[in-house]
């Protein structure tokens, strides 16, 4: 490891998440969500009356849609009442959209990122960074060389002006449409901020391009929507990262991601999620993928007080493939609901779902996810592997899959395990000079080192320090 | 939600049931209240998945389905020596206070509607008593249905350190021109110690609808083994369901299932974890052709207080055509990490490579696919313990072949 990263070692990474700034903001939003809110926030912002109608719409949906109640094993949503919930606060920043230079942002703001190490990451191994700090981008940059050909890599809400053929087109109309879910319905309604990427035809970023999202004040929702095109033979990979410091009252955290793959195109969407414990995270995410085009979700959810999140992938052309690799850690009070979902639509198509669950003092985990080879999906082939690790009675772990299967020229493919920490392992390491602890530990990060293999290092170190953090005091 | 039931269904309908078999008042009581249960109880959960439901039982018409006077049935029992096998009915005048104490006790009437209406209508089923320390082997029920529908209700009681192999068949006799409804609870109590296998081989017409719930609650030491072979029926809806109750309690859900034409097989093993080192294989194996449709949930459910247990869930569904559709959900729901549980399923075509080799060693091509369906089921024809059973799902199976 380079000196360069030591910075992410030698910080208590509990410190680094676990701050408070004042609430300083240029605009807040009344509490609750009602039209005249949204009119608000969409007069705010300076948007097309086309957006505004969507969102409109979208609230409509939202007060007819129920709540999900009766789903087994899910998170209880009772608490999430969004008339509580303090819809939009757009920070004390001089540039709307984002500068791009930390220097230029306010000292508590670029406080936060540095102690987050964004600008850190940001030189080492990332082409560009958006930071989204309440309910919009504070700060976006991307390297020249991609600018110049022809990547883009902005806010959303920049690109609702700059680039609004392509948002109209994409917005929430092919891929999530607001009547989806009742919380993607809410997105629709309230989204904020977020990404927008576009790469042009046969260009690979190199480097991937990163979004840090950061919830600051208490009682607020984050709504961000992020919207990823690319195009033909082209290559990229999109890191986001998210954190808030806790609080008593709950946030809530929905956001929307829309991937459009084209042909032969590959993303790669990763996730490090580290939510404080009083949030409700509860995303809709889905990437349409077209003729031998890849798409990747990796993800770790390791925060937030309850999480029901399934990305998806619809596998519409020919040859198109998925890869889905997710872990979640649930401790006490956690319940993490997640998944996958993956939709064959055409000859060929490949999918493959690795998820790794751990659960302890209490916490619960669930994977749910679907599995659907549509009649006329020929040769198509999907493996599901799903490993739970238990480390105590208190604790649960569901397996709930779903497969739906309308093709005989398929390989169908679903396995899982649960259990608890072989003592013969611990044994094994003991003998050779671990402590109890120490090799617990071990044990958990080879448990989940698939995962961290996919990402960068200094993710792959992040993810393996909070997970370390999880399990603190935990042991013994 | 209820469904619509036959006008002539009323509480005089059930007296008319109970009178005409001269069954004590408790009995009656037990049948009235299921009734009055109805109006509030659902149909058996159904999985739903965005924009589809795998199985549709609401569009069951009960109405004409459902004819509860005119209910007839031929059944033979064969019992070997030393254990009780008689007809419900029969049966109560001798066992009446054991049965009033055990009916309903591993299946509540009121788990659900089609449990209700079959503990309100039932007419036939037999009652099985093995005293303690007997071991009885080749138990055999063979029913055929007679009527346009028929509910069965079958109590099988183990005492202490018992053991025993029961084969339960059910075809079609005079046929009926319209649909048909069989509905068929059995409830197994298994005392300490105790062995049950308990094989069920469904091959009813192709008209008829078929609901059975099979349960067993299982003692310290015991050992429950279902089999459930499932070949006849337009739609079939069966639950196989083991209570782990007693510590060091094993249990085996192993099925077979053989869908053609449009048949729907909706085909579930479920099994509850509740006391210690208590141990559960599932083994379903199942064979789609033409049009038919599988829906498969498997549940293993290990509860907070079942320390050191072993339960394995393995399912795998052979497509023979394009056109069938295999949906299925093998389920883990733990709430105790001293657990070592797994569970498998596939769904797929007949081996090419397998095939390709019986067919270089000159088998022709439609009698290699035939034998490696036939060995397919392998795995679970090697589990049925009365042989007759063995062979006859092995000539149904080879049958359907042809």
């Amino acid at each position: 490891m380079s000196s360069d990263q030591d910075h992410l070692k030698e910080t208590d990474t509990e410190a680094r998440f676990e701050f408070k700034k004042e609430q300083k903001a240029a605009f807040v939003a009344e509490k609750g969500l009602t039209e005249e809110t949204i009119r608000v926030i969409s007069e705010d912002k300076d948007e097309p009356e086309w957006m505004l109608e969507r969102r409109l719409r979208a609230l409509k949906q939202f007060q007819k849609m129920p709540m999900p109640t009766d789903w087994p094993g899910q998170p209880d949503l009772s608490e999430v009442n969004v008339d509580e919930i303090v819809p939009y606060i757009r920070p004390d920043v001089e540039v709307r959209g984002g500068v791009d230079d930390w220097r230029d942002l306010p000292d508590d703001i670029k406080d936060t990122f540095d102690k987050l190490g964004i600008p850190e990451a940001e030189k080492n191994a990332l082409s560009g960074v958006g930071a989204q700090y309440e309910s919009e981008v504070v700060y976006q940059n991307m390297q020249e060389r991609w600018e110049e050909k022809g990547v883009v890599f902005m806010n959303m809400d920049q690109a609702v002006q700059e680039h609004e053929d392509i948002v109209k087109e994409y917005f929430m109309t092919k891929c999530v449409p607001p009547s989806d879910n009742k919380f993607a319905a809410l997105h629709g309604a309230i989204w904020s901020g977020g990404s927008f990427v576009y790469v042009p035809e046969d260009v690979t970023v190199e480097m991937p391009v990163q979004a840090y999202f950061r919830m600051n004040s208490e009682g607020m929702g984050q709504f961000e929507h992020t919207l990823i095109v690319a195009e033909k033979g082209s290559e990229v990979h999109y890191i986001e990262g998210c954190s808030a410091p806790k609080y008593s009252a709950f946030n809530l955290h929905s956001g929307g991601v829309e991937v459009f793959v084209g042909e032969d195109a590959h993303v790669q969407y990763s996730t490090v999620q580290n939510w404080s414990k009083n949030t409700y995270n509860l995303n809709t995410k889905r990437a349409i993928v077209e003729k031998g085009g890849r798409m990747e979700w990796i993800s770790g959810s390791m925060g937030s007080k309850a999480t029901m999140l399934y990305p998806a992938s619809i596998l519409k052309g020919r040859g198109a493939s998925d890869n889905h690799i997710t872990i979640a850690f649930a401790g006490e009070g956690q319940n993490i609901d997640t998944g996958a979902k993956v939709y064959h639509n055409a000859p060929e198509t490949k999918s493959t779902i690795e998820s790794k669950s751990i659960s302890k003092d209490g916490g619960r985990t669930n994977y749910r996810g679907l599995v659907h080879i549509a009649n006329g999906a020929k040769n198509s082939s999907t493996a599901v592997e799903c490993d739970a690790l238990m480390f105590d009675n208190e604790s649960t772990s569901d397996t709930m899959p779903y497969m739906e299967i309308n093709e005989s020229t398929v390989d169908v493919a679903h396995e899982a395990t649960v259990g608890k920490i072989g003592d013969e392992d611990i044994f094994y390491l003991q003998s050779r000079g671990l402590d109890d602890d120490d090799a617990k530990q071990m044990i958990v990060s080879g448990f989940i080192e698939p995962i961290t293999e996919e990402l960068p290092i200094e993710y792959a170190v992040e993810l393996n320090r909070l997970v370390e953090l999880e399990m603190e005091g935990s042991l013994g | 939600m209820s469904a619509q039931l036959p006008a002539n269904l009323s509480a005089e309908t059930v007296r008319e049931i109970s009178d005409a078999r001269d069954e004590p008042e408790w009995l009656l009581e037990a049948r009235l209240e299921a009734l009055e249960a109805l109006d509030a109880l659902e149909l058996p959960d159904v999985i739903q998945t965005p924009g589809r439901r795998w199985t549709n039982l609401e569009a069951l018409d009960f109405e004409s389905l459902v004819d509860p006077l005119n209910q007839a049935d031929e059944t033979t029992r064969e019992s070997p020596e030393g254990v009780v096998v008689l007809p419900f009915t029969e049966a109560l005048d001798e066992y009446g206070d054991l049965i009033e104490e055990r009916f309903g006790s591993v299946v509540a009437p009121d788990t659900n509607y089609l449990t209700a209406l079959s503990a309100a209508l039932f007419t036939t089923g037999t009652f099985i008593y093995v005293p303690e320390g007997v071991d009885a082997e080749d138990v055999k029920i063979r029913a055929e249905m007679n009527s346009r529908s028929l509910f069965s209700h079958t109590l099988v009681v183990t005492e202490k350190s018992s053991s025993v192999t029961i084969l339960e068949a059910i075809e079609s006799g005079d046929s009926v021109d319209d649909a048909r409804y069989f509905s068929n609870l059995v409830e197994i109590d298994a005392g300490e110690n105790s062995y049950v296998q308990y094989g069920s081989l469904q091959n009813l017409d192709e008209e008829t609808y078929t609901y059975s719930l099979k349960r067993a609650d299982a003692d310290t030491y015991s050992t429950v083994n279902w089999i459930e072979g499932n070949l006849g029926s337009r739609l079939t809806r069966s639950d196989v369901e083991t209570e782990l109750n007693g510590e060091a309690s094993e249990t085996k859900i192993v099925g077979a299932f053989f869908g053609h034409d449009d048949q729907h097989l909706d085909v579930n093993a479920r099994v509850w974890h509740k006391a210690e080192n208590t141990t559960a294989d599932l083994v379903t194996r199942g064979v789609l052709d033409d049009e038919a449709r599988s829906v498969y949930e498997g549940v293993q459910d290990v509860g907070r207080d079942a320390w050191s247990t072993n339960s394995y869930q393995r399912e795998n569904t052979l497509m023979l055509s394009d056109q069938s559709e295999a949906d299925a959900s093998p389920k883990l729901i733990i709430n105790n990490h001293d657990t070592e549980a797994s569970h498998a399923a596939s769904v797929g075509q007949v081996d090419a490579e397998d095939l390709f080799y019986m067919v270089s060693r000159s088998v022709p091509e439609e009698q290699a696919r035939n034998m490696l369906v036939e060995g397919f089921f392998v795995p679970v024809l090697e589990e049925i313990e009365v042989d007759e059973f063995r062979d006859d799902l092995e000539e149904l199976i080879a049958a359907r072949l042809r």
